[in-house]
């Protein structure tokens, strides 16, 4: 394996009775993006603010940058950059004056005027903050996290709430950074943002880690199973039996039914004879290969949003 | 150290761009002294510094070859209509018929004119004054009197204050007619010397009193809350934590937000004793070393103060609530705008644990504006111990940041 950026051995941390991280392993490489997905709750965001120094960890093994730590020290936030879920700053200042408050916490920082290049913020360099649209505050936090050229980045949901056109500004941020050999935690909540910037994901549920991995290997393991969607009518669903040996799987997802199989032809024939049958249209049928998405819910049977 | 002064920097800017922070911090202290100035202008202004407007109206005629008691006053009347010195306004703005003039018409216009309130008092010197002054100092045992009828407004301060004058000025003229006469001796009069305590000298005026309470008054507003509205808005909003993923500490931010809240403190301390000075003619010397150091703590005291509150609260709404509470109480019971006289037990005990009372009162000592009825030692050690008691409880209770 390449050199860990980040090595976490059986993290723990509970508030009271509930375990938010229980015993959660995992090794980030460097100039990778490693990233946590889960639903709420699932403890991701508690393992993310325990390596960014926000809180200490009850038990467990931290090593960051290639140092043994029982807590993120100033050394190590030095090298460090931070886009926070939901993160802020003072309304009522100017962008290039942000840039340079917190340039000046880091000892050797990068000019406020090329990191607002690279965001694509210069023209909005002496607008206040509260001035700036959803995207344009997601690329000043980002130009914050990269004030100190850091070697590790964690992005907290960096597109939460942006349009589609600025998520993909944020896209091709991160894409940049990886290239320039930076390392970089994420979390998000959307499937595409997972599966077109990570390298390695790291699925979560009740504080515990679940399955890790490329996201294609973690398709894999659901074999080589095509999934086929479509609304049911009145409720009603084809059994496994019916659709025959090829059909590995019928879940439900609400009104959505999930098929799986590993032969198409020969289940989709059997899908259209229910149909007829059963006088229940295949209404929005969808025919896809399994995402992220689907190996939580095989995972879980839930899905990542609820 | 950077970064403390960046931090500073970045308060000082946020603060000031703000227009609700602006408005508290540099207006209204600003509005509030203008217009305490302007309704109380003339409380405290010394009487050398007034201008009456009183009618005098001389209705003796003495008879040809007898004394004439009436031109002396008269003469009194219009020294005292003379300007005091060069430059200065008289005492008297005199007001007397002219020449040929319809005179019970006239006295008619004047008291016309004080009722409304254009005359302090309307002087009538009756007819056979000069005589009943001779039949009075000539043969006292007749028991005779001599009498000026003065017209006064009931319950004008300027009508009773100049009948105060009056007062003054005819034992002084009585005295000069029976020292005349032989029949009293100047020398062996008992005279009163009269010293002024708790002032720099030249009396007490309101403009003096007013600006030290307006200043500890911006202080007081600006630490109560501007501190926590900023520290709990900041910790809601996560600002604080973007910080803390940095190498900044809470030391250092701290450091840099005190440093700030000094800067505003300067800013608005400058801007009050400025229009005082200019506008309001104020002469109070807040620069010298004793004042400068009640001034500082002050700083200090409301900054802890601040600090308390954003500890006890758990939202920015919940801070602002308390700041309004502990507001009202605490200003208007601390001697800020009015001195402090006799309260009921309850509200003498709240004045008492107000750090406000001790810094307004230690001011104003030091500055010769107010009398200073509290021990000076207690003007420094209750906000020492409001200062220790606003640390420990901020130590141990103040979150900075969201709550999980």
């Amino acid at each position: 394996m390449d050199q860990a950026a980040v090595r976490v051995t059986n993290l723990r941390k509970s508030y009271g009775e509930v375990h938010a991280v229980d015993g959660v392993t995992f090794v980030v490489p460097a100039a990778h993006v490693f990233t946590l997905l889960g639903p709420n709750g699932a403890g991701k965001t508690t393992t993310l603010e325990i390596l960014e120094g926000i809180r200490d960890a009850d038990e467990g093994e931290i090593e960051v940058l290639g140092q043994r730590v029982r807590r993120i020290d100033r050394t190590i936030k030095e090298r460090m950059g931070v886009l926070l879920q939901e993160g802020n700053f003072e309304p009522y200042l100017r962008v290039k004056e942000v840039l340079r408050l917190f340039a000046s916490f880091f000892h050797s920082p990068r000019s406020p005027s090329e990191v607002l290049r690279e965001v694509s913020l210069e023209e909005k360099a002496n607008a206040y903050v509260k001035t700036l649209s959803g995207g344009q505050r997601q690329r000043l936090a980002l130009g914050v996290a990269l004030i100190n050229d850091p070697d590790l980045i964690f992005l907290d949901e960096p597109t939460t709430g942006l349009d589609p056109q600025a998520r993909r500004n944020i896209w091709s941020l991160v894409t940049g950074l990886t290239d320039a050999g930076k390392t970089i935690i994420l979390t998000t909540h959307y499937m595409e943002e997972a599966e077109s910037l990570s390298h390695l994901v790291c699925i979560m549920d009740h504080g515990r880690l679940i399955a890790q991995g490329s996201p294609r290997e973690l398709a894999a393991q659901l074999g080589r199973e095509t999934l086929i969607e479509f609304v049911a009518q009145a409720g009603v669903a084809p059994s496994p039996e019916f659709l025959g040996p090829a059909c590995k799987a019928v879940r439900r997802d609400g009104d959505l039914i999930l098929v799986e199989t590993g032969d198409l032809v020969a289940t989709m024939a059997r899908l259209l004879e229910w149909s007829a049958a059963a006088a229940s249209p295949l209404a929005g049928m969808t025919v896809r290969q399994p995402n992220l998405e689907d190996v939580f819910l095989s995972m879980t049977g839930r899905r990542l949003r609820e | 150290m950077r970064s403390i002064l960046s931090v500073a920097r970045a308060q000082l800017a946020t603060a000031l761009r703000e227009r609700i922070t602006l408005f508290w911090f540099l207006a209204f202290p600003l509005f509030l002294l203008t217009l305490l100035a302007l309704i109380f202008s003339n409380v405290g202004t010394e009487v050398d510094e007034m201008t009456f407007d009183v009618t005098l109206v001389n209705l003796d005629r003495p008879v040809a070859g007898t004394a004439d008691f009436s031109a002396g006053i008269v003469e009194v009347f219009r020294r005292l209509g003379e300007p005091r010195g060069e430059g200065q306004d008289p005492l008297f703005a005199l007001h007397v018929p002219e020449q040929g003039a319809d005179v019970p018409a006239y006295v008619e216009s004047e008291l016309a004119a004080l009722r409304v309130g254009n005359r302090a008092a309307v002087v009538l010197i009756p007819e056979g004054f000069s005589a009943s002054v001779a039949r009075a100092a000539l043969a006292p045992e007749e028991n005779a009197t001599s009498k000026l009828v003065v017209h006064t407004s009931a319950g004008r301060t300027s009508s009773d204050l100049v009948v105060s004058i009056l007062d003054q000025v005819f034992v002084s003229v009585d005295r000069e007619i029976l020292t005349k006469l032989g029949l009293f001796d100047s020398s062996r009069a008992l005279v009163l010397e009269e010293r002024g305590v708790g002032s720099q000298g030249g009396g007490f005026r309101y403009v003096d009193f007013l600006l030290p309470g307006i200043v500890i008054m911006g202080f007081f507003t600006a630490g109560l809350f501007s501190v926590p509205g900023t520290i709990l808005f900041g910790r809601e909003q996560r600002i604080l934590r973007a910080y803390w993923v940095t190498p900044l500490n809470v030391p250092r931010y701290f450091a840099g937000f005190a440093l700030g809240h000094l800067g505003l403190c300067v800013l608005q301390f400058a801007c009050v004793v400025l229009l005082g000075r200019f506008a309001f003619g104020a002469r109070v010397d807040l620069l010298r070393p004793l004042p400068l150091l009640y001034l500082i703590l002050a700083v200090v005291t409301f900054l802890a103060l601040g600090f308390l509150v954003a500890a006890l609260a758990r939202t920015a709404n919940a801070g602002m609530a308390i700041a309004n509470i502990a507001n009202m109480p605490m200003m208007f019971l601390g001697g800020l705008f009015f001195p402090i006289g006799e309260l009921p037990v309850a509200l003498r005990a709240v004045m008492l644990a107000n750090p406000v009372t001790y810094l307004a009162d230690g001011l104003r000592a030091s500055t010769g504006t107010g009398a200073g009825v509290l021990p000076t030692a207690a003007t420094i050690a209750v906000p020492v111990a409001w200062i220790a008691l606003c640390i420990v409880v901020a130590v141990f209770r103040l979150r900075w940041d969201v709550e999980r």
